[in-house]
């Protein structure tokens, strides 16, 4: 498509202008390395350097904390949506709880937790809970009353209802949930590493601008940037493959 | 009044019971006081905080820096969004663009802009204003897309020129959009304002947070914590306030 040809040029003129004014000294400032020597020290570090342990230091403790928020979420969101008493009981709580921006919730856990991974990964944990939770009491709460009435009709047992009925009837609200969470969780990754941490690429990306490392520090953002694209489309991928099946109902 | 004593009364209960409990646990020494003060001292702080007037001050810092940081990236971001929605050449040339920079967390981009604008409040402005950007742009561009067809050839045909169609027509059309993009970018805003402050600040309620931390007054610390939520709840409230005044003559499509 043309439109989007002239986008792709548009980057690449960017990237180029980059580039070149920074090596011809038009801007001279140690804060604007040239695109090239960003990626030069990228492959470097990757190569010689420990790169590849700080990206699966940040990487363990997001998987850890995510799947444990998504498993807490789910299996709340499917309490809330099927026994409202719970609900009433504990969503006051929730919703006191979710407007906390998560940087605020960091000093508290450092107390509580130290600066070690327990805090990173319960933070972690914390942020993926609230979307998927909520979506899936959406989920579960809004199945198709149709389906339900058929099965009722045909005397199904509550058990048969539950796993044929509204768990796939919940699956794609879990799914958005959990893609929603997948990039919060990164997020929360990356910025506690950056408050309080001793490694990881949050850490790492606030340890270069210490050091005024800027091509190190740019480098780092694109890894970031790369680990969020890779996650999400990974994401997608897997999404696809479970439900082929669904289309939202107008 | 029965009604609605039934539904707020399990969840008020057992947020009583909670906070009754932390009580008295660290009463009873079960929880060291130094990392979970008990609820009635953070009362009490946060009382303090009020009468002395010493909440006003960091507050209308954070609440400053926040709604310069909006207006900035809110207003770029509706032009550039129509734009885009409006003229496929438009969208086609930013898309690309857009889509690379979007994945990129707002937080990640706080150390370079320290590096290039210190840590003034340029730098927090300048994070705030790009964390909002997106989301905004994002949903503009969706609404405005989306925009019935037949509107804007109906427009077309009765004469009216590109610039007044963009902001009589398109605009409204996409303003349930653009809300949701506002409500979800005030929050976003909201954490890099904090974030922000905590990385490289002087000022502001997310400074105080992590400085009462580092100097482990507590108390202090839960008391800025529920300022920060308390204000975080009201911002929500006040965008659906906005939303259902501007929006009240909008019924979504579609109905189950």
């Amino acid at each position: 498509m043309l439109g989007r040809r002239s986008g792709l040029l548009l980057i690449a003129i960017l990237l180029l202008s980059w580039e070149m004014t920074s090596r011809t000294g038009l801007v001279t400032s140690e804060n604007w390395p040239p695109v090239s020597a960003i990626l030069a020290g990228l492959v470097h570090e990757t190569l010689y350097g420990d790169l590849v342990q700080v990206i699966g230091a940040t990487l363990s403790r997001f998987a850890l904390g995510y799947v444990i928020g998504i498993c807490a979420g789910v299996i709340v969101g499917f309490t809330f949506a099927l026994v409202p008493f719970v609900r009433r009981m504990f969503e006051p709580i929730i919703e006191l709880l979710r407007p906390i921006p998560a940087p605020a919730l960091v000093p508290p856990l450092v107390l509580f937790l130290g600066v070690d991974d327990l805090m990173k990964v319960t933070i972690i944990a914390v942020t993926a809970f609230f979307p998927v939770a909520i979506n899936t009491m959406q989920g579960a709460s809004g199945v198709e009353p149709i389906y339900l009435a058929v099965a009722r009709t045909f005397r199904t047992g509550p058990t048969r209802v539950l796993m044929k009925i509204i768990m796939p009837g919940t699956l794609p609200y879990v799914l958005a949930g959990m893609r929603i969470s997948l990039a919060l969780a990164l997020v929360v990754t990356v910025v506690s590493e950056m408050i309080a941490g001793a490694s990881g690429v949050g850490y790492y990306l606030v340890l270069m601008q210490y050091a005024v490392r800027s091509a190190d520090m740019y480098a780092a953002i694109f890894v970031i940037a790369a680990l969020g694209f890779a996650l999400n489309a990974a994401f997608l991928a897997a999404e696809r493959r479970l439900i082929f099946w669904y289309a939202p109902v107008p | 009044m029965g009604r609605w004593l039934a539904k707020v009364a399990p969840g008020g209960i057992v947020l009583v019971l909670l906070l009754w409990g932390i009580e008295e646990a660290v009463d009873a020494g079960l929880v060291k006081r130094s990392l979970m003060p008990a609820p009635t001292d953070i009362g009490r702080i946060l009382w303090e905080l009020f009468v002395d007037g010493q909440v006003a001050g960091p507050l209308a810092e954070t609440l400053a820096r926040l709604g310069i940081g909006f207006a900035i990236g809110a207003t770029l971001a509706v032009i550039m969004g129509l734009a885009m929605g409006y003229w496929p050449r438009v969208y086609g040339l930013f898309e690309p663009l857009i889509e690379l920079l979007r994945p990129i967390p707002k937080a990640a981009l706080v150390p370079p802009l320290v590096l290039f604008l210190g840590v003034g409040d340029a730098m927090k402005i300048t994070s705030i204003a790009l964390a909002v950007f997106f989301p905004v742009l994002i949903n503009t561009v969706q609404g405005a897309r989306g925009v019935d067809p037949v509107l804007i050839d109906t427009a077309r045909t009765l004469g009216v020129r590109p610039l007044p169609l963009l902001r009589k027509i398109i605009l409204p059309a996409s303003a349930p959009f653009v809300f949701a993009g506002i409500r979800l970018s005030i929050a976003l805003g909201l954490i890099l304002a904090v974030i922000s402050e905590m990385i490289a600040g002087t000022g502001g309620v997310g400074f105080l947070i992590i400085d009462m931390q580092r100097a482990f007054r507590v108390r202090q610390m839960y008391a800025w914590i529920v300022i920060l939520a308390v204000v975080g709840y009201l911002l929500n409230l006040l965008i659906l306030a906005a939303e259902r005044r501007f929006l009240f003559w909008y019924q979504a499509t579609e109905r189950t």
